[in-house]
């Protein structure tokens, strides 16, 4: 059986991210611009778990971003809270009320810096149970950091 | 108390899952759930009294949380994106509404103060049952569907301020200047949390119990000024709503609200009926009703119709924005609080309400459908 080389964790939480982010990523990272059709974002959700929504096509200007699990509270019959208020809840691909990628979207998003350290992100994702976060500068979304990619590295595979 | 509080926590998810299930607002099988432990029933047969100040302590903790979850899930950014006709049909929505309910006070003989009072219960829509009734006649994606939950996001927002000005103690000018302090000291605190919203900490769950606790200081802090708590939580609510961990509050504060403080304010509000008040009631209720939901009919429609909707969509919008729920039952409960009725006056106010609650929950889905059929009906022929 092959055994990974396990990255020691000390040395990982105080390393920076931009240290580890891989340059390449930028141009493969999940985006959308916020006015795109629905459709658009599922056919990206069929092969990544989120989409980075921008306020641009071609910009990098992040506004907003939908997981899977947005999109599995769209597919599934729809249940209203006891207690409604906003404008939330009616959002809906069945009522064809969920259109475009801004309908959808989680608009405030947490995020983290290159200059941030990997203890500090990880603790952000735990503490906000996130999976994911975007790594910004000056507004724009440069990488990501996601559960799948800390794994890769923990392993010795990035 | 701990008995009749379980008591009443499993009384209340039982009846009020009887009731989504027969597609009425579970709040009204809460309410039920309440008056079956109340004085008349309960009270009677089993003795137990419900009505405590313990249990009234916790119903005023469900109102804050109830609030303060309104104000989070309607949102700054929301309110910023309601566009023209939203802005016009709430304007006429609200103040139409709150006048219906003034000019009832009025004509049954009551004072100025009871009047208005009487005008904000009036005030506020609950459009969970026509989101629902949308949903089945497939209308929520329609301009009406979507003038409706627009008004709804404003019509929460206006309803509060009303309050606030309205019900202030003292002399009109010092409540003007107290009003007044409250908004600027909201602003300023929004504008100081934009600055802020993105500062990391790394203490586990600090933004939950920061949100909670700034909700309850921001109520003290306008009942301090001689508001309503109720308009200090709303507040605080739309000030943490700028915050990236917004859903993560919205789900811890729907946890503890749902499962334990807002469920037994419905049961409070139940348990605070008087069947004694019926018998007196006649001409309050004979009117409070009616104009209730026709001011909300009239004043949606007529700005509607202004936003250039056709006379049958206008319509529409209006019926559907005639249910009262949670918030009416919240401003009652405010103003009996606050001392605005006289005892026996505030037991028929509050069975008004709760007749209103019922009576609106009813009836504009059937109103809904039979205006929307016709609509259909009128554009095929």
């Amino acid at each position: 059986m092959e055994v990974y080389p396990i990255v020691n964790l000390k040395e990982l939480h105080e390393k920076k991210i931009k240290d580890i982010l891989d340059k390449k990523q930028v141009w493969n990272l999940p985006l959308v611009e916020k006015d795109a059709n629905i459709q658009e974002v599922l056919s990206i959700l069929t092969t990544r778990d989120h989409v980075w929504v921008v306020e641009e096509k071609g910009k990098r200007k992040i506004c907003g971003v939908i997981t899977e699990s947005d999109i599995l509270r769209l597919i599934a019959p729809h249940r209203l809270p006891k207690y409604v208020f906003g404008k939330r809840y009616s959002v809906s691909l069945h009522h064809g009320t969920a259109r475009k990628a801004c309908d959808v979207m989680h608009k405030q998003i947490i995020t983290c810096s290159p200059e941030d350290k990997v203890g500090e992100a990880l603790l952000r994702m735990v503490n906000a149970g996130l999976r994911r976060l975007p790594v910004v500068e000056n507004d724009e979304i440069v990488g990501e950091i996601t559960t799948h990619y800390i794994i890769q590295i923990l392993l010795g595979k990035r | 108390m701990l008995l009749e509080i379980g008591v009443a926590l499993i009384l209340a998810k039982i009846i009020g899952y009887a009731f989504e299930k027969i597609k009425q607002p579970a709040v009204l099988g809460e309410i039920i759930a309440g008056i079956v432990l109340g004085p008349f029933i309960a009270g009677r047969i089993f003795g137990i009294k419900y009505i405590s100040a313990e249990t009234e302590g916790i119903a005023q903790l469900g109102i804050i949380i109830l609030l303060f979850m309104s104000g989070l899930e309607i949102g700054v950014e929301e309110i910023k994106a309601v566009g023209k006709n939203g802005l016009i049909t709430s304007l006429f929505d609200v103040s139409i509404a709150f006048l219906f309910g003034y000019i009832a006070g009025n004509t049954l003989g009551y004072d100025m103060r009871t009047s208005i009072a009487i005008g904000n219960i009036m005030v506020a829509t609950s459009v969970g049952i026509t989101v629902k009734t949308l949903m089945e006649m497939k209308a929520l994606h329609t301009k009406v569907g979507e003038l409706i939950l627009t008004v709804a996001v404003l019509d929460d927002v206006l309803g509060i301020v009303i309050l606030s000005i309205t019900l202030g103690k003292g002399q009109p000018l010092m409540i003007l200047l107290k009003v007044f302090i409250f908004f600027f000291s909201f602003v300023l605190i929004l504008l100081l949390m934009g600055k802020i919203k993105n500062i990391k900490f790394h203490i586990p769950r600090l933004m939950l119990t920061l949100s909670l606790a700034f909700a309850l200081i921001f109520s003290a802090f306008a009942k301090r000024l001689g508001l309503a708590a109720v308009t200090g939580s709303f507040f605080a609510g739309l000030l943490f709503s700028v915050f990236p961990q917004r859903r993560r509050i919205i789900e811890f504060t729907r946890g503890i609200g749902e499962i334990f403080f807002i469920p037994l304010f419905f049961v409070w509000v139940g348990a605070s009926f008087d069947f004694y008040a019926l018998k007196d009631m006649g001409m309050l209720v004979l009117l409070f009703v009616p104009m209730a939901l026709i001011g909300k009919v009239i004043g949606c429609s007529l700005g509607a119709k202004i936003s250039k909707f056709k006379t049958r969509d206008a319509l529409a919008v209006g019926i559907g924005m005639m249910p009262r729920m949670e918030v009416a039952l919240v401003v009652v409960t405010t103003e009996i609080s606050m001392g605005i009725f006289s005892d026996a006056l505030a037991h028929q106010i509050l069975a008004a309400t709760i007749l209103l609650v019922i009576i609106s929950s009813i009836l504009t889905p059937i109103l809904l459908k039979i205006v929307k059929e016709k609509a259909s009906t009128s554009q095929e022929g």
